[in-house]
């Protein structure tokens, strides 16, 4: 049996962008059939539960699930992060989120390694930082079973920055289990009230080791503005899929052996 | 005296006792605090003399009202008059008095009644309160067109055209998810709901709507809401969950701690509904006629309101393509319609009808509101129908002991002609679904 410790060091071996699946795959000829499924009338489709992108019987797609939770303080953008990895429309004000509100992402990916092409459906999970503190119930649900973290903070509020260590700290602890973890600069556009110098970004990533991207600006044909975002979250999911199912491997020989 | 632009409405929230205030919404120009503070200090003063000031009208056309609730806290709404056409003062006061009493549910909703109630730490409550934000200014901005159970509370419903098939889905569903309160939105309308759905108060099966809409707006896949129900439950908190099942069509049940958002969705939702995915597509294309294709309506009607008294629920519908015959007086637009329905409803029930009086107001506080004309009081009976001829259309309304019905119709159909119109498409709805 492996330790529980091992999994959770911060200092996870992570993947080099576009080592494991295509980047900017959204570009290429060969993705159009894929994206079109996302796409409805040049923008992007909204899914309900009991939906999903159908591809002609035979080209065989398959679907794999995740559950994503946005973290961060109050105000810096979880709502409209999730609303904009959609397509969706990007709240024009600012409302508290007064309990848990899920929203559905599909991703197709092309694998480098054998070009298989696969749908990624993340689901992003959201909760006002308020109804947290006020509602003991919500953290658990949001805790459970999730696969990704993404810790957000704004360009525009250096305490939602320096808060950063606080949250990832919370995700250390040893029930989480293996959670892929990723940080997300929000507001990246607003460079007038820019209250993080790329100096500390740099600093904190080599600190953590944690990935930092960067978000904001124009929502353009929406695919362009979330692709590496979302190619960026996707690799990582995978490579910590593949990971543990070759530990897994490596366990079920143990037990043979 | 002109406080606001015309057609702008302000809320002001206070607490009731020290007069702090807690927030203000709507209108782009806030008030002065000046203005608020003298607003505050008459009702005060008012009240020290045994006085209670509910409402005041201004030399411009503008109206304030005030109300206090559970003695906590005191919510002043000023509009600025004046909206296009939003008839005379005595309409606007009731729309107002709606206004209040609906974000003061909404309030509720979201925090609790305990924390409006006992406040011990302003700073912390000012903050809280912003969680309501969203709910208040929907309220406020009342845009959304074919809604009307904020001003009726009635629930606004949507009449499927196979309403069994969907029941019964909905009352496993519901079962499953070990509560029974459920209910299926559908264009924003209730589709089908679980008996004890029904038995929630109907403010709060209004309230609930609202809330679903704007949750369904923002086109998130599912929700896990904490609400207090305002007659119900204002101080324990349910779980409100929400999944959208198709854009526009989403299902919600209220619960206890379990199921979890995550196991409800994935073991529960698709076994339920996918094999429903096609009847739940015929109820989207009901669209906002709300009343199925089997209903034929005469063509001399312009837009309807049906209510059901005994139920507390309502279907409405303004067509669009009534086909004019040349040189008729031109067709309000549909907007207008709406407007001109909600205006037609407060005039027939502040005159002739009876205002189905919902419990969110204590006797006492009904005596005091006395929104219902003395005119009406003056009468020896009960008025069963009335009518209104302005330049724009004609108005007809109808009241049976189960039904209400307000109708409107081009100028071109004769006055006389009215009764048969309303008389006949009540009883086309009614025997076509059962309303």
């Amino acid at each position: 049996m492996l330790t529980r410790g091992n999994n959770n060091n911060m200092a996870q071996v992570s993947p080099s962008s576009g080592s494991i699946i295509v980047a900017d795959w959204h570009r290429c000829k060969d993705s159009k059939e894929y994206f079109s499924k996302i796409l409805h009338k040049k923008r992007r489709k909204n899914f309900g539960l009991l939906e999903s992108p159908v591809m002609p019987p035979h080209v065989a797609v398959d679907t794999v699930h995740y559950k994503i939770f946005l973290s961060g303080k109050s105000g810096v953008g979880k709502t409209a992060l999730a609303a904009r990895l959609a397509g969706l429309n990007i709240p024009n004000m600012h409302y508290e989120t007064t309990g848990i509100e899920t929203t559905v992402v599909y991703w197709p990916v092309k694998l480098r390694e054998n070009g298989r092409v696969l749908f990624f459906r993340l689901q992003l999970w959201d909760c006002g930082e308020n109804a947290l503190r006020r509602f003991d119930h919500l953290l658990p649900a949001c805790k459970e079973q999730v696969d990704a973290v993404l810790f957000l903070f704004s360009f525009t509020d250096r305490t939602s920055f320096d808060d950063l260590s606080n949250q990832i700290a919370k995700w250390t602890g040893a029930p989480v289990g293996r959670v892929v973890k990723l940080v997300v600069g929000t507001k990246f556009d607003l460079f007038m009230h820019c209250d993080v110098a790329e100096r500390d970004v740099r600093n904190f990533q080599e600190t953590w080791s944690v990935p930092v991207l960067r978000v904001g600006g124009e929502v353009s044909d929406g695919l362009g503005d979330v692709a590496s975002l979302l190619n960026c979250l996707a690799e990582h999911l995978w490579h910590q899929d593949c990971v543990s199912a070759r530990r897994h491997s490596q366990q079920e020989t143990g037990t043979v052996l | 005296m002109m406080m606001l632009q015309h057609g702008s409405t302000q809320l002001l929230c206070l607490t009731a006792s020290s007069g702090v205030p807690l927030f203000t919404r709507g209108a782009s120009k806030q008030l002065p605090f000046s203005v608020i503070g003298s607003l505050n200090g008459v009702h005060m003063f008012g009240a020290g003399h045994g006085v209670v000031l509910s409402s005041c009208e201004t030399e411009g056309g503008g109206k304030v009202v005030w109300r206090v609730f559970q003695d906590s806290m005191m919510l002043i709404v000023v509009s600025g008059g004046g909206q296009d056409g939003a008839g005379d003062s005595k309409e606007d006061e009731v729309r107002l008095q709606r206004l209040l009493e609906n974000v003061w549910s909404c309030m509720v909703l979201v925090l609790g009644q305990d924390e409006l109630t006992n406040v011990r730490n302003v700073e912390r409550l000012k903050r809280d309160l912003r969680s309501c934000f969203s709910l208040i200014d929907q309220l406020l901005e009342d845009r959304q067109e074919g809604i009307l159970g904020n001003l009726t509370h009635c629930a606004d419903s949507l009449l499927p055209p196979n309403p069994t098939l969907l029941q019964e889905a909905l009352d496993g569903f519901t079962q499953a998810a070990d509560s029974e309160f459920g209910c299926l939105i559908v264009h924003g309308r209730i589709a089908a709901a679980t008996e004890k759905w029904w038995r929630l108060a109907p403010p709060e099966v209004v309230l609930l709507s609202a809330l679903i809409r704007s949750l369904s707006a923002s086109g998130s896949a599912s929700c896990d809401y904490p609400v207090f129900l305002p007659q119900g439950s204002p101080t324990v908190a349910h779980r409100l969950l929400r999944f959208q099942l198709l854009p526009g069509a989403d299902v919600c049940v209220l619960c206890g701690p379990t199921p979890s958002l995550h196991s409800a969705e994935s073991g529960m939702v698709g076994r339920f509904w996918t094999p429903l995915v096609e009847t739940l597509r015929d109820c989207l294309a009901v669209g906002e006629h709300s009343l199925p294709r089997s209903v034929s309506l005469r063509p001399d009607v312009l837009a309807l309101l049906l209510i059901n008294r005994e139920t507390r629920r309502s279907v409405s519908c303004v067509r669009t393509s009534t086909n004019r015959p040349l040189g008729d007086p031109p067709l309000p637009s549909k907007a207008r319609c709406w407007e001109i329905l909600k205006l037609f409803y407060i005039f027939s029930t502040t005159r002739y009808f009876n205002q189905e009086e919902t419990l969110c107001v204590s006797p006492e506080e009904r005596a005091q509101r006395a929104n219902t004309d003395d005119f009406v009081l003056g009468f020896s009976h009960q008025p069963l129908q009335c009518y209104l001829v302005t330049e724009e259309c004609k108005s007809y309304g109808l009241q049976t002991p189960q039904h209400q019905l307000f109708l409107l119709a081009p100028l071109s159909v004769p006055t006389f002609a009215l009764r048969t119109v309303a008389t006949q498409t009540l009883s086309d709805i009614v025997g076509a679904t059962g309303f």
